[in-house]
């Protein structure tokens, strides 16, 4: 009798196992299809037209041309000036956003008051959206604006204008201090969680052993949140790659722009200026590829960064 | 002790300094909101002037044309962001539940799969997306803004990851109790993981409200743009003064500062999630 009690609920069981194995996969059914239409297939569709010579909105058919397109950039004189423009944009920003994120999330734990004020503070720039943070830069960086005071009280000159929208490398560290302004308090507050999870018996055995302030954050949290310095590295370098609206608004505003016409902004005048979709698509992929590269980096740090306190 | 006191002074000094430098840009569209174009091109910027022009704020939402289409695009910028990110909620919760507690064939390759989106930059696909959803007749309507943002793969993992530790009992026993499987979700799993949700939320709204370049590729009628859009368009308008730029810009942040204030932790618990991502 027990027997024929049993058998019944094993076989229930595996139903239940199956049914459930059906409303797994139901369940992500809407992903996989997305991800198909909106991800997978543009992607590879960028990497077909980029083979191809197509233009927007135009019935010729698109023709095959081998390598041309991406053997036009490597010639093309613009392109490479985009190359440039995106790699000082990405380095000068990166670098000091990591290395002041850093140090303030440092300074700010050591405060005992007003911590949370001062994130606060830091972070509220990340709370504008970058077409308002450009449009009010763009008047602080005006002749008469407060950029141009401040340089000319710093250094004790009257009425000198230092040419932020005009000259070459000032345009280029306008965008710069504009990006660098709206994140550097987000990436601050990623220190500060990063930071604050090590646990506080380690700083206090080291204070008992005599470290002071400065050897504790060199030689205990230093090491300790490099997992965390290593993916803000990354991830604020592959946010840089992919700056669009400062240089956006700033060319809209009147800036030359030669000297921030970034990979992102190229691929937009390319597709919807001059409307050549395969040359734009040519330069998406090698946007890919380069993003990519580093998003590779990101997942080999965090596959081989493990740290256990 | 005398070089602690001083190490701190410092260091106030640094915090203080640069807490004024993330400040300035912020006082200065508040305060030049309010003033006319003469004072905010005052050499120094009279940064206490005791005007009050609010006839900026209504320049800004009348507009150069008189056609109001700043109130449109803000009603459109809400519409779009908050239909985004109930969807985004809606399906990432969805997936990220069947990753993390039906057990079926392919399972570590569909979130293989989902992950490595993550690593292919919009930036990259924008021109493909553009034509897909021009094929599909979405040019121009907000649906075409909507849809192909429905879903991203940090959402998904991120849902994922916080139900992986949803306690097994709660499901079963409305299992048990004769509630459907989409009956889960709907009444135990999705009630029962706000905090993950309203980090989403967050996120997913902020960033449509950011969108700029998805925008400017779809949405061609004035009628339909986004604030960012519409911002564009004004700044570079003849008949724009500096005042009610700045306007325009603070009426497009005040919402935003609002929800900062109010929901302080979720945001900055998005940036957290991050850092905490060390599994």
């Amino acid at each position: 009798m027990g027997q024929a009690h049993l058998f019944p609920k094993v076989i229930d069981l595996r139903t239940l196992e199956r049914k459930k194995a059906i409303w797994g996969f139901i369940f992500t059914m809407p992903a996989i299809i997305f991800f198909a239409i909106f991800s997978f297939y543009p992607m590879a569709n960028a990497f077909w037209t980029s083979f191809f010579r197509k233009e927007l909105l135009s019935l010729k058919a698109p023709r095959f041309v081998g390598l041309n397109n991406y053997l036009y950039l490597l010639r093309s004189e613009s392109f490479w000036n985009s190359i440039k423009a995106t790699a000082i944009f990405a380095f000068g920003t990166f670098v000091p956003m990591v290395l002041f994120s850093l140090s303030f999330a440092a300074l700010i734990l050591t405060r005992k008051r007003f911590q949370k004020f001062l994130q606060m503070a830091y972070y509220s720039p990340a709370v504008l959206s970058s077409v308002v943070a450009a449009a009010i830069w763009l008047l602080i960086f005006d002749p008469r604006g407060l950029s141009n005071q401040f340089l000319n009280f710093l250094f004790n000159t009257k009425g000198i204008d230092y040419r932020w929208l005009s000259n070459e490398n000032m345009l280029r560290l306008a965008t710069i201090i504009v990006y660098f302004w709206k994140y550097v308090g987000y990436f601050t507050i990623i220190f500060v969680a990063g930071m604050a999870s090590i646990p506080k018996s380690i700083h206090e055995a080291a204070t008992i052993d005599g470290a002071n302030r400065w050897q504790d954050f060199w030689h205990i949290t230093l090491p300790l949140i490099r997992p965390t310095t290593l993916l803000v590295s990354v991830m604020s370098m592959i946010q840089c790659l992919r700056t669009f609206s400062t240089q956006y608004l700033f060319v809209q505003g009147g800036a030359p722009i030669k000297p921030i016409d970034v990979i992102t902004l190229s691929i937009y005048n390319t597709a919807i200026r001059d409307r050549q979709i395969g040359r734009a698509s040519a330069m998406s992929v090698i946007l890919f590829l380069i993003i990519m590269s580093f998003s590779y980096l990101q997942i080999r740090i965090s596959k081989t960064e493990n740290i256990t306190y | 002790m005398r070089q602690s006191v001083f190490l701190d002074i410092f260091i106030w000094f640094f915090l203080i300094v640069f807490a004024v430098f993330i400040l300035v840009p912020i006082l200065f569209m508040f305060t030049a909101s309010l003033m006319s174009s003469k004072n905010i091109m005052r050499i120094p910027y009279p940064w206490i002037s005791g005007e009050f022009r609010w006839q900026n704020y209504w320049q800004a939402i009348k507009g150069n044309d008189g056609k109001f289409f700043y109130l449109k695009s803000i009603w459109n910028s809400f519409l779009v962001a908050s239909l985004t990110t109930i969807g985004t909620v809606l399906l990432c919760s969805l997936t990220g539940y069947g990753l993390a507690k039906y057990r079926f064939k392919g399972r570590t390759f569909v979130l293989l799969m989902i992950l490595s989106t993550m690593m292919i930059p919009f930036e990259a696909i924008m021109i493909p997306l553009y034509l897909i959803v021009t094929n599909m007749g979405m040019q121009d309507t907000y649906a075409g803004l909507i849809v192909p943002l429905l879903m991203n793969a940090f959402g998904i993992f991120m849902m994922r990851q916080y139900l992986l530790t949803f306690p097994d009992e709660l499901i079963d026993a409305a299992r048990i109790d004769g509630t459907s499987e989409f009956g889960i979700y709907w009444k135990i799993v999705l009630p029962n993981s706000l905090p993950a949700i309203a980090t989403l939320a967050i996120l997913t709204f902020r960033s449509q409200w950011d969108n700029l370049l998805w925008p400017l590729l779809i949405i061609q009628s004035p009628e339909k743009k986004t604030i960012p859009l519409y911002i564009i368009q004004f700044a570079t308008e003849k008949y724009t003064n500096e005042g009610a730029m700045m306007a325009a810009a603070a009426i497009a942040s005040i919402p935003m500062f609002i929800l900062f204030f109010t929901l302080t932790k979720y945001f900055l618990s998005g940036a957290e999630l991050f850092a905490a991502r060390k599994d």
